[in-house]
């Protein structure tokens, strides 16, 4: 397989392809990371397009060094447009984000089951992404990178400028937390 | 004195060793199984950017050039 510095040196060489390659490669880990944070499907869809415009600008302007972490620079990417946004929102002191609510996980994949199902799955996400939403901020940043955006503790550590062992241990605590939230609201975890 | 070794289980050798996808750091910390439940429930979550989606950044991003 071609590695991310290559595809970038090819595409800086006129290769546009390669670029899409970069994108086809990373766009799983990058949009789940951004709509784990933005529950609004339209505006996730937005900085999904920025981080990767921002990461052309950025590479065409010579601002990326490779040190075999392409993904962790991305990644920085959109944490930093998910911080513009949120930013922006608390001078405009409009509404919260936790009041628009995701058609995220409207997929074929559901519309085959039937309504019931349905309806239980949304309810488990949402109960998912209410459990998340109640960790601190760095332990649910360990469980976006790692369980969302499929990074390893390594490039987690490196994105958030901890040690690996710092980074497990947020994730331990992280897994505790939701498991005590989840005893006490009484969250059923499958459908049945 | 019984002769040592023949009723221990043999070595596997490293390539049976199966490290695709696992991520050995939290392996060693035994994340995985001390907390499935809570990760099986993380799991109920899939975020994938649309086709349509990919096509329309992609269509951006060839009209820049």
């Amino acid at each position: 397989m071609i590695s991310d510095y290559e595809l970038i040196m090819r595409f800086i060489k006129g290769e546009q392809s390669c670029f899409e390659q970069l994108i086809h490669r990373h766009k799983n880990k990058v949009f789940a990371y951004i709509s784990l944070y933005i529950r609004d499907q339209a505006l996730a869809e937005d900085i999904f397009q920025d981080t990767f415009l921002k990461v052309i600008q950025s590479v065409k302007a010579g601002k990326y060094y490779d040190n075999g972490k392409f993904i962790s620079w991305v990644m920085r990417i959109a944490h930093n447009l998910i911080i513009d946004h949120f930013r922006r929102i608390k001078q405009m002191n409009t509404i919260s984000n936790d009041n628009y609510e995701s058609d995220l996980f409207n997929s074929k994949r559901f519309a085959e089951d039937n309504i019931e199902d349905d309806m239980i799955k949304r309810q488990i996400q949402k109960d998912v992404r209410r459990l998340i939403s109640h960790l601190p901020d760095d332990q649910k940043e360990v469980v976006i990178l790692r369980h969302y955006a499929g990074l390893s503790f390594k490039e987690i550590a490196d994105i958030t400028n901890v040690s690996i062992n710092t980074a497990l241990g947020r994730m331990r605590y992280a897994l505790i937390n939701m498991r005590k939230i989840m005893e006490e609201k009484k969250i059923t975890l499958t459908l049945n | 004195m019984k002769p040592m070794g023949l009723t221990s289980t043999p070595f596997i050798s490293y390539h049976n060793i199966k490290v695709k996808d696992i991520d050995l750091f939290e392996d060693a910390w035994g994340l995985n199984s001390e907390f499935c439940d809570v990760i099986d429930l993380l799991g109920q979550i899939k975020a994938v950017p649309g086709r349509r989606l990919t096509k329309r950044l992609i269509e951006k991003i060839r009209k820049q050039d």
